[in-house]
């Protein structure tokens, strides 16, 4: 038997990355230079000591499974436990797409009793954060909990957005509001909830027999556990946390990489961030290139100048060629001369001589209408084309056009 | 069975030419000298009998090994984790009669009752003191259609004046039958310099070992190849490719730098045939505002405040605000600080360059041995 396993919620679509997530799941979305957004919890996992791993998908598998493989660059290639991709499956009794967070672990618990775990991680794979999940395993153990879950203090403004608790001095949550319009406290849920396995069972099962629940943690089990009065505590988690599920919080997070004021150290090497490599050789900066403040990885060629940028893996920057403020993701080439500023560049992109994409807010035509520019995998953005900011790009564009 | 798979097994001598780069080996074997960026020598080696569908692949070392031991790990890296086949590590065998070996010769006796249980056709051989994209596929065909015992590779080249001391080169008659070999040759100009890259058939291997034991022999060019050249025949395959030879510091900072021009680069590291190497999961290289990087290969995980031209930086080296450093080779995780100066210097692992040092050299580069520290000044 396994003391904990975690089971990584992967199934989401992104559609707010819409333009990014066309042909892959949310949390197979590249991040940081050299990995994808599910590195995140899946490093928390094995830095934490947790060897099992259940990964639920749904929505575009292929890249994720690929991706995960056996495991082996998490070191999750174990004889016993490791991590495993569970995608909805045929029963018997006919088969069900996952109707929610709580339906997609009540279809795997036969997945779980294989391990036989007194406690369960329910983790999401659209957060990026370190967390060591043993200590809030002993805060869960140490109060005698049923349910733990993260929190942190959000802005009071944004307090509205999140699942809020209320807890007392001891922790003990009193009070779930899910985007609550007039917040009783500032304590959002981080979406990380370790419950003892027996207990969410039960409730798994209970949920499951109700026809008109929606079947979701945050709507229908968290809720349900509270009424009936079991012991749920808020377990305070301080550092850097961010949900990346929109084009905007997925530019930030990456931005928040280049700034040292942020407590998001991915070069920690006593809490490693792994990836499965690119295999590519060193990147090269030729005498023609100006990078400054920026991120650059392995496979990259940059011959034009590069300023508070992420480029990924095998990314080219041509001669006289400007990235500020942007995103590059792996393969993508900009070529000579080309322009661009506060966008996300998805994967294989080629921006053509001379084409323009994004600008800076001061810069736009419309600062009402400006932001974030993002170019979908595998676009052509032809030479001298325009590409307006916060455009969402799925289609070439033609050399010389204007998009919006 | 499917034929994706070369009917051959790789031997690799990680220790040859050890003597040549003392400096680089002092705790390690030239197959474990850091090269490139972020590979070692073997992983050039590797990476192409793996290519070439060859994954059966036996490592004879020598002494020092442990660096590469650390390496290799159980081959996982290079695809050679397997059942049948995969990574054999063979540590040196040495009793108190018998000392650890000379010359090849000795080397393959030990691994010959394993040889003999093996079941590919061909046996290809290969040093390490070569790094080039070898195409062992279009070897392995080309000494099959000439018929020939053994085929041996060599290139078109000036001896460099490091390796006069430690070399074979050949005379091919005009159907490239090699008719003479060559120890140690010291001639000026354009030879046929031996790149120690063979094939011959398995079992023709294992009948000529045993019978250069009984001989007491003890170098398989010397003493096998060169003296039976009319009995058996050794058949020369050029290669015209792009090679890096380490046969000297000098040689190694210069095969270092020649990788900053992209054509070589192009030419040594192919997309179709990549190069493994074992992962160390650095982050990506932070460049921090006010650096000033160019005409730099670099790999993951450094942060670079300073200055930095004309160098090869390897994984997690760090230049603090202030250093320059310029026309220089940065073994792994190598710490430049604030103010230091450095031209024309090789740094191996784990050094630390004290705040305002200088390390200038105008004529060969300056070594600075693994793990040391210079300075501080005064």
């Amino acid at each position: 038997m396994k003391e904990c396993i975690a089971m990584l919620l992967a199934g989401g679509q992104g559609s707010r990355l819409y333009a990014l997530t066309q042909r892959l799941a949310k949390p197979a979305v590249p991040f940081g230079g050299k990995y994808r957004i599910i590195d995140f919890p899946l490093s928390n996992c094995v830095n934490s000591g947790i060897d099992t791993v259940g990964i639920l998908t749904q929505y575009q598998p292929l890249v994720l499974n690929e991706y995960i493989g056996n495991g082996q660059p998490w070191d999750l290639d174990r004889l016993y436990g490791g991590v495993h991709v569970l995608p909805p499956y045929q029963k018997a009794t006919g088969s069900d797409w996952y109707k929610g967070t709580a339906n997609a672990i009540y279809q795997n618990i036969n997945f779980i009793e294989r391990y036989d775990p007194e406690y369960v991680v329910i983790l999401s794979g659209d957060h990026i954060y370190k967390m060591d999940y043993s200590k809030m395993l002993e805060f869960h153990k140490a109060h005698n909990a049923d349910c733990t879950i993260a929190v942190m203090e959000v802005p009071w403004e944004e307090a509205s957005r999140f699942g809020i608790m209320s807890a007392s001095d001891d922790g003990t949550i009193t009070k779930f509001q899910e985007k609550p319009k007039n917040p009783e406290s500032n304590l959002a849920s981080m979406g990380i909830y370790i419950f003892t396995w027996d207990k969410l069972r039960k409730y798994l099962g209970e949920d499951e027999a109700d026809p008109t629940s929606d079947n979701d943690f945050g709507k229908n089990i968290i809720p349900n556990m509270l009424d009936a009065g079991e012991h749920m505590v808020a377990y305070p988690f301080e550092g850097y946390w961010k949900d990346v599920g929109t084009i905007d919080s997925l530019w930030e997070a990456n931005m928040d990489l280049l700034d040292p004021n942020v407590p998001l150290d991915v070069w920690d090497d006593d809490w490693k961030i792994y990836s499965r490599n690119s295999g590519m050789t060193g990147h090269f900066v030729s005498d023609t290139a100006d990078v400054q403040n920026s991120m650059v990885t392995e496979g990259c060629t940059v011959e034009g100048k590069v300023e508070k940028s992420v480029l990924f893996a095998g990314v080219k920057v041509g001669k006289g060629a400007v990235v500020e403020e942007s995103i590059v993701m792996p393969g993508a080439v900009i070529e000579e001369g080309a322009h661009v500023a506060y966008t996300i560049v998805a994967e294989n992109v080629v921006v053509k001589k001379d084409a323009v994409v994004g600008c800076a807010k001061e810069e736009a035509e419309d600062p009402e209408k400006w932001g974030i520019a993002v170019i979908g995998e595998g676009v052509t953005i032809g030479e001298g084309a325009k590409v307006y900011p916060k455009a969402m790009v799925v289609k070439n564009v033609e050399d010389g056009d204007i998009q919006w | 069975m499917v034929n994706v798979n070369a009917n051959a097994l790789g031997i690799i001598f990680p220790n040859s030419f050890d003597g040549l780069v003392p400096e680089l080996v002092q705790n390690r074997t030239m197959a474990s000298v850091p090269f490139a960026g972020r590979y070692r020598m073997i992983d050039f080696t590797l990476s192409a009998m793996v290519n070439a569908g060859i994954d059966n692949v036996t490592v004879i070392t020598k002494e020092n090994y442990y660096s590469l031991m650390d390496h290799l790990g159980s081959g996982r890296e290079w695809d050679l984790t397997r059942k049948r086949g995969g990574l054999n590590i063979v540590p040196p065998y040495a009793q108190a009669r018998n000392k650890i070996y000379h010359g090849r010769v000795e080397a393959l006796n030990s691994v010959v009752s394993f040889l003999s249980r093996q079941k590919e056709r061909y046996v290809v051989i290969s040093d390490c003191n070569v790094a080039c994209n070898f195409d062992y596929a279009a070897f392995i065909d080309a000494h099959m259609a000439s018929g020939a015992d053994v085929s041996m590779v060599y290139e078109r080249t000036e001896i460099p004046e490091a390796a006069k001391a430690d070399n074979y080169t050949l005379t091919m008659n005009e159907d490239g039958r090699v008719t003479e070999i060559l120890t140690n040759d010291y001639r000026s100009g354009e030879q046929n310099l031996a790149m120690n890259i063979y094939i011959m058939e398995r079992e023709a291997l294992i009948t000529l070992i045993k019978d250069a034991m009984v001989r007491n022999l003890v170098y398989f060019e010397r003493d096998i190849l060169a003296r039976n050249l009319q009995l058996l025949h050794v058949q020369g395959y050029r290669y015209d490719g792009y090679r890096a030879r380490i046969c000297s510091l000098q040689s190694y900072f210069d095969e270092n730098m020649r990788l900053l021009d992209p054509a070589n680069r192009a030419a040594l590291f192919s997309e179709k045939k990549p190069v493994y190497t074992k992962i160390r999961d650095d982050a990506p290289t932070r460049y921090v505002q006010g650096c000033r990087v160019k005409n730099v290969l670099a790999a993951d995980g450094c942060v670079l405040e300073g200055e930095v031209e004309n160098c090869v930086l390897f994984r997690g080296v760090k230049i603090a605000a202030g250093a320059k450093v310029k026309n220089c080779v940065l073994m792994q995780d190598t710490v430049v600080e604030a103010g230091a100066v450095l031209d024309n210097v090789v740094t191996d692992k784990n050094v630390t360059v004290s705040a305002d040092c200088q390390l200038i050299s105008n004529g060969s580069p300056i070594y600075v041995g693994k793990g040391k520290k210079v300075g501080p000044r005064g």
